[in-house]
């Protein structure tokens, strides 16, 4: 009964320290500054959320200009956002909106953090054991283990290893976007070359595909994983923004039919150089940017020859069309009586 | 013979019939007998003088856990029997569903709270040993044709590699129940790993952070303070913990909440009466079950604990409930 009351005071006390914390704050020196990178910071935690979870955002070129002003901006104020990195109960209450413990004021031991973010970051620390065990639920029981929690967390997870291979698919993926965001800053800022499109291309799938050499030996597995039917909605999400993001950093505005076509191409694009990667043995994997190299080329001839066949045809339907005219004329078929 | 037969139905009909009014009038005001006894405790609180509920009866708090207990006492003997024959055999199904969701890794210690007959720990025990003969076994195969380094890796990691063991603590305030228990496990010969306290799950005797996993089946609608059940679940229990609770809940089907009722009130005290020689005990556990929050409010009484990423899942259309929460 005793420890009962303690403990509904010790949590008392914390909810209260939580909320002076957040009537003060704008107290504070640099009201404006600190608030506007708690603003973005929220704003990240939630991105974060988004990129981290297995659902997909909306409208992908939206969400893409949000994360990239969001990141260009968050360096500008990097330094004010120091302070506010670590813990921020106003910022981690706004970013609770899935959970009904309003009252516990977001504080349970030192878990300043939604149970999304406790389950990411357990699947970040279980990666580094996959080589070791596998895709597999012991790697997560050893991962939660190496963050003090015991293994009976890995219960949070009710698809196993699949939550851990969507899950390193979703950090690869925001991994890339990042890169990607930085290339096109700097591109912005004049201060590297634009490049063309099939080498923007060849180096972004380069880029996310030298991701998975840490997990090569065991990708088989993940890849397998991600074919079961209950998995196949998820990755085939994660592939298909992994793809729209690559083809909007590269620039691509299209709005007919060759959206659907370029996207369609750089998925096939991608599995296939994926499925060579996992058998390659050369050094560095060259084998496998040579055949990317040659996919993307043939890519690039397909669509020249496309255009000289379209162009090629007029001129074919040009030439036919002069000369039924021409005998027509000769004829005397054409003279109006 | 025949007239001790006949006395004999004479009597299962003449309690049958008292016991049928008071049950039915008890369901008919189910829903409002549920909340009666919070706010009766409420402002019997203001009064001094606090009371629960003993099935459909009204007890003060302090007799109800000595009743509870005189239960126990009477069913301990005939208990898996009845359970065998009250459920016809289904409760095994659920104590399996039960160890399936928590798929406890190597290592694991679970504390199973009002245990009783121990049938939580034994399934754990066996999962955990099944577990490792086939741990055993992957790497006897991956170690068929072992490579030099293999080899001279195996000699530098032979004494770090001894698998934990899965242990069990089987918790319980009533030492028959206990004492049946450990009869049977030793009929069974699992005793590694396995441990008997006798413990009140309102004050459990053991220090915080603990366990990895704490399971209470069937026995917290029989504490006299859930809330403090829930909160000594989440002392004892490491950080990262789970918290999993098998208990007969609210049925949602309609028609099969009247083939439960009247297969709950008419059958089971008769079952009761024959096999056990007992009617008010399984009079009491029918009425008990009524007393229970269903699911949803349970629930929040285990997020209110402090629990997270809590769930549950009904089994046998809303018969039972497996409500799992953790500590994070």
């Amino acid at each position: 009964m005793n420890m009962a009351a303690l403990l509904r005071g010790l949590r008392a006390g914390r909810a209260l320290r939580g909320l002076a914390s957040v009537v003060a704050a704008p107290a504070a020196t640099k009201p404006q500054c600190s608030s506007l990178s708690r603003g973005f910071h929220r704003a990240t935690l939630r991105l974060q959320d988004d990129s981290k979870s297995d659902k997909p955002p909306s409208s992908s070129s939206t969400t893409y200009h949000e994360h990239y002003q969001a990141h260009s901006a968050e360096q500008d104020t990097a330094a004010a956002a120091q302070e506010d990195s670590t813990s921020d109960p106003a910022a981690d209450q706004a970013s609770r909106p899935n959970t009904s413990y309003q009252d516990q004021g977001g504080e349970q031991g030192e878990e300043y953090e939604t149970e999304e973010q406790l389950q990411a970051r357990i699947l970040t620390a279980a990666l580094e054991f996959v080589p070791q065990h596998g895709w597999s639920m012991e790697a997560i029981a050893i991962g939660a283990e190496t963050l003090g929690l015991s293994s009976a967390s890995t219960g949070m997870f009710y698809n196993g290893a699949g939550d851990l291979v969507l899950h390193f698919l979703a950090q690869c993926n925001s991994q890339l976007t990042d890169i990607l965001a930085e290339q096109h800053n700097q591109v912005q800022l004049g201060q590297a070359e634009r490049k063309k499109t099939a080498d923007f291309l060849r180096d972004a799938v380069e880029t996310r595909l030298r991701m998975l050499i840490p997990y090569i030996e065991s990708w088989p597995q993940a890849m397998s994983i991600l074919l079961l039917p209950h998995n196949i909605p998820d990755s085939l999400k994660h592939l298909s923004t992994l793809v729209d993001d690559i083809w909007y950093y590269a620039g691509d505005r299209s709005t007919d039919m060759n959206w659907y076509t370029k996207r369609a191409a750089l998925t096939g694009i991608y599995n296939t150089t994926e499925l060579v990667m996992l058998q390659d043995s050369s050094p560095d994997f060259q084998d496998t940017w040579n055949f990317l190299d040659n996919r993307i080329q043939d890519v690039v001839n397909m669509a020249t020859t496309a255009k000289q066949m379209q162009s090629t045809g007029e001129t074919v339907v040009q030439g036919f069309m002069g000369a039924a005219i021409t005998l027509k004329n000769l004829t005397g078929l054409n003279q109006r009586r | 013979m025949a007239a001790s037969m006949r006395l004999l139905l004479r009597r299962v009909i003449r309690l049958s019939h008292r016991y049928n009014n008071v049950t039915a009038a008890g369901v008919s005001a189910r829903s409002g007998c549920c909340w009666a006894p919070s706010t009766c405790r409420c402002f019997s609180d203001v009064a001094g003088d606090r009371s629960t509920h003993f099935g459909f009866e009204t007890v003060p708090e302090t007799e109800k856990a000595k009743r509870v207990y005189k239960v126990f006492e009477n069913v301990a003997q005939k208990y898996d029997t009845m359970n065998d024959v009250m459920s016809l055999g289904i409760h095994r199904l659920w104590k399996d569903m039960l160890l399936h969701a928590m798929h406890p890794q190597p290592g694991a210690r679970l504390l199973d709270v009002a245990g009783g007959t121990g049938d939580i720990s034994f399934r754990f025990l066996e999962y955990a040993r099944s577990q490792q003969e086939r741990q055993k076994r992957r790497t006897a195969r991956s170690m068929q044709t072992p490579s030099s380094q293999d080899i001279s890796n195996n000699y530098f990691t032979e004494d770090e590699d001894t698998p934990q063991e899965s242990r069990a603590v089987v918790c319980d305030i009533n030492k028959e129940m206990l004492n049946v228990g450990r009869k049977r496990a030793d009929s069974m010969g699992i005793s590694a790993g396995l441990s008997w306290v006798v413990g009140n799950a309102e004050e459990l005797p053991f220090d915080d952070d603990q366990f990895d996993i704490y399971t209470i089946a069937f026995g917290i609608r029989n504490v006299t303070h859930i809330d403090q059940a829930l909160q000594e679940a989440l002392r004892v229990l490491k950080p990262g913990g789970r918290f999993m609770c098998l208990e007969f809940s609210k049925v949602t089907n309609p028609v099969l909440a009247r083939i439960y009722d009247a297969y709950s009130f008419q059958m089971i005290p008769v079952l009761g009466e024959v096999i056990a020689g007992d009617w008010k005990s399984y009079q009491y556990l029918v009425e008990s079950i009524r007393k229970f929050p269903d699911q949803e409010e349970f629930k929040y009484m285990i997020e209110d604990a402090g629990f997270y990423c809590v769930k549950y899942n009904n089994l046998t259309g809303g018969v039972v409930a497996l409500h799992s929460g953790f500590k994070l």
